[in-house]
């Protein structure tokens, strides 16, 4: 178990910046998961952290030595690839067996961690076969046995899921928690998927075009996020977003725009006139007869557990999710309401969160 | 698609002008060499005669072809060896890419465009007992003395041939075992890296067994090459001194066209022939090679 730092750390690829002055603390035992659209740095920051590529500015300290110049293979760390990088000639056992192999450990040592390892991820039968004979997910598992039975400092998973069913990806994702949850090894894991991010992490690294925009644990991320990207990029559906204004009279602030007009809490009055973006979470629009805006139901989507309700206010829409007993065919208007205290507002031209000055929602 | 004889389902037209070559440029050769070795010809008369199965006898119970084949498995051996370990290692050395590799990879190919006989003279001079070079540079680290030049002791001639085999012929195996190398997935060295193996057990545990077939299919290339060669010894050595050069290609060559045994001389190709098919197709099943 160890620490990781990031100290303003860059990358180049040739005179192309892909990340920039990134600092970042990673405490020991902690599952970070760092998130992003593709191109966003996130997997360039894992594959520096394991040393396969160079770093072109700053410092990453692992227990508080420094490592830039340390070979891949004095750093001790274990990392899982996005598309596995199983030993092609070698048995899943040998596969498994090769790290505890090349560290010298004793036949009997050796067996019994890749039967232990095997057993945890049901592949006891499988252990003579070639990668080129499993499956997709068989595969996944072998490259988690070959990371488990290291007694590394750090794990890193690059995108582990991402080539797996969404049946076996659900599963796997309580595995890898559980395993981290058993072994409590610090855990840095990369992946553009906001469900694995959001079900896995102690704490997320949101980054964007190289550089961090948020770090918090889920629920920071969701229900206070830093900037009207992070909104967007977290939860499902996706959030609710109007372009609009705060207008201030008195002791009335309102969110207005030509479609609609949302009260706001009284903290905002101070920025009244400030062109911005305003943010409804799907889950927060509640439908009720008392509802003070009307919108006409375009779709309703089953998702199974809820509802997904398209309601279309004025020409802009909005998606409520609402139990699935709610009633409603397109054409239909309904009322709903937004509780003025859930309603997330970013400067338009930055696009960073306005907090009120009285609750510092 | 056309309906009739040139249709695309009856391939026997479409096959016919290579089976036609194959009939007479390889298949009528050996069976007019298999019907030759049960003849001898007489020089006297100026005709072949059927001698039935002594031709065979006669190669069984000679003993210059029995040391001819001794020198040919050990040219064979050596040689091959030599050019796989080096081969590798030089392919190792240039499978990267910095700025010149490429430029060192090209210059491989010089080596492959000297025809063999010339590059047989050249070393004829490299290692001239009076002014070649290699014999000088031998001398000066006290290898050698004037006494014993290479080519022309029987102990080191040998050694003198498989020099221009080596330094003609490793080049093409670096050049194979280069586009190997250069095609293997870079994930699973990342993943060694990881896992602590030092460059060694890499080399050991993943670059050799994905490089299995190349190197299996280049010994086999090679194989054959070595085993037939003629121009090397027929241009430095002759077979000489004495015999202790004598190949089984130029001791065929010697029966065949210098002492006119047109019999004996298929005799002995056709047993080089045989060689090289048990040997070859011995080394494709425990090679597993598949094509």
């Amino acid at each position: 178990m160890a620490n990781v730092e990031y100290r303003s750390v860059g990358k180049n690829f040739g005179t192309v910046r892909v990340l920039n002055e990134l600092s970042l603390d990673i405490g020991e035992g902690e599952f970070v998961v760092l998130l992003g659209s593709s191109g966003c740095g996130k997997s360039t920051l894992l594959r520096m952290t394991a040393g396969l590529e160079t770093i072109s500015s700053g410092e990453i300290a692992i227990d508080g030595k420094v490592v830039n110049g340390v070979h891949p293979r004095d750093r001790n760390i274990a990392m899982v690839f996005q598309n596995y990088a199983l030993y092609p000639t070698m048995k899943v056992r040998e596969n498994i067996a090769f790290s505890l192999e090349v560290a010298g450990k004793s036949r009997d040592e050796v067996n019994a961690k890749v039967e232990e390892a095997a057993r945890v991820l049901s592949l006891t039968d499988y252990l003579d076969r070639k990668p080129s004979e499993l499956s997709g997910g068989q595969r996944q598992r072998v490259a988690m046995g070959r990371a488990m039975v290291r007694d590394a400092k750090v794990f890193l998973f690059d995108e582990p899921l991402s080539n797996l069913d969404a049946k076996l990806r659900a599963h796997m994702r309580v595995e890898i928690r559980q395993l981290h949850d058993r072994l409590k090894a610090t855990t840095i894991y990369v992946t553009h998927d906001q469900i694995e991010a959001m079900t896995m992490a102690d704490k997320i690294v949101l980054m964007q075009g190289g550089g961090i925009v948020q770090v918090g644990t889920p629920d920071d991320l969701y229900d206070r996020p830093a900037t009207r990207y992070v909104a967007e990029f977290i939860g499902s559906p996706q959030i609710n977003c109007q372009e609009g204004e705060i207008v201030s009279d008195g002791a009335d602030v309102h969110f207005k725009n030509s479609e609609v007009s949302l009260p706001l809490p009284a903290g905002y009055a101070a920025h009244g006139g400030t062109k911005v973006t305003c943010g409804i979470r799907p889950n927060d629009v509640q439908l009720s007869e008392e509802g003070a805006i009307v919108g006409r139901l375009k779709i309703a989507e089953k998702t199974g557990a809820d509802k997904q309700m398209h309601l279309d206010v004025n020409g802009s829409e909005f998606v409520a999710v609402t139990p699935r007993s709610t009633e409603g065919v397109p054409g239909d208007d309904m009322r709903f309401a937004v509780d003025p205290g859930k309603v997330h507002i970013f400067d338009q031209s930055s696009g960073h969160r306005i907090t009120t000055t009285l609750s510092g929602a | 698609m056309r309906v009739g004889v040139l249709s695309w389902d009856r391939p026997w037209i479409w096959l016919l002008p290579l089976t036609a070559m194959l009939v007479a440029f390889t298949i009528m050769p050996l069976l007019y060499n298999i019907w030759l070795s049960f003849h001898e010809y007489h020089t006297f008369s100026r005709e072949l005669r059927w001698v039935g199965g002594a031709n065979w006898a006669q190669l069984v119970a000679d003993a210059r072809m029995w040391e001819a084949l001794g020198i040919t498995l050990f040219y064979f051996a050596v040689t091959l060896t030599v050019q796989v370990i080096l081969g590798m290692a030089i392919a190792l050395l240039l499978d990267d890419d910095e700025i010149g590799f490429g430029f060192l990879r090209t210059l491989l190919t010089l080596t492959l465009v000297v025809p063999p006989a010339i590059a047989g003279m050249m070393f004829l001079l490299i290692e001239d007992p009076e002014f070649g070079v290699l014999t000088y540079v031998l001398e000066q680290l006290g290898l050698l003395d004037k006494t014993t030049p290479i080519l022309a002791t029987a102990s080191t001639a040998i050694w003198g041939v498989m020099l221009v085999d080596i330094w003609q012929w490793t080049p093409f195996m670096v050049l194979i075992f280069l586009a190997g190398l250069r095609s293997l997935p870079p994930e699973p060295y990342e993943a060694a890296m990881l896992d602590g193996a030092s460059a060694f057990t890499v080399f050991r545990r993943i670059t050799l067994p994905l490089m299995q077939k190349v190197i299996a299919v280049a010994v086999l290339i090679r194989g054959i090459d070595i085993f037939r060669m003629f121009d090397y010894v027929f241009v430095m050595t002759s077979g000489g001194p004495g015999t202790s050069t004598y190949t089984l290609s130029l001791y065929s060559w010697q029966q065949t066209f210098s002492f006119i045994k047109w019999g004996y001389g298929a005799t002995l190709s056709l047993f080089t022939l045989l060689i090289i098919l048990i040997v070859a197709n011995l080394f494709i099943w425990v090679a597993k090679v598949r094509w």
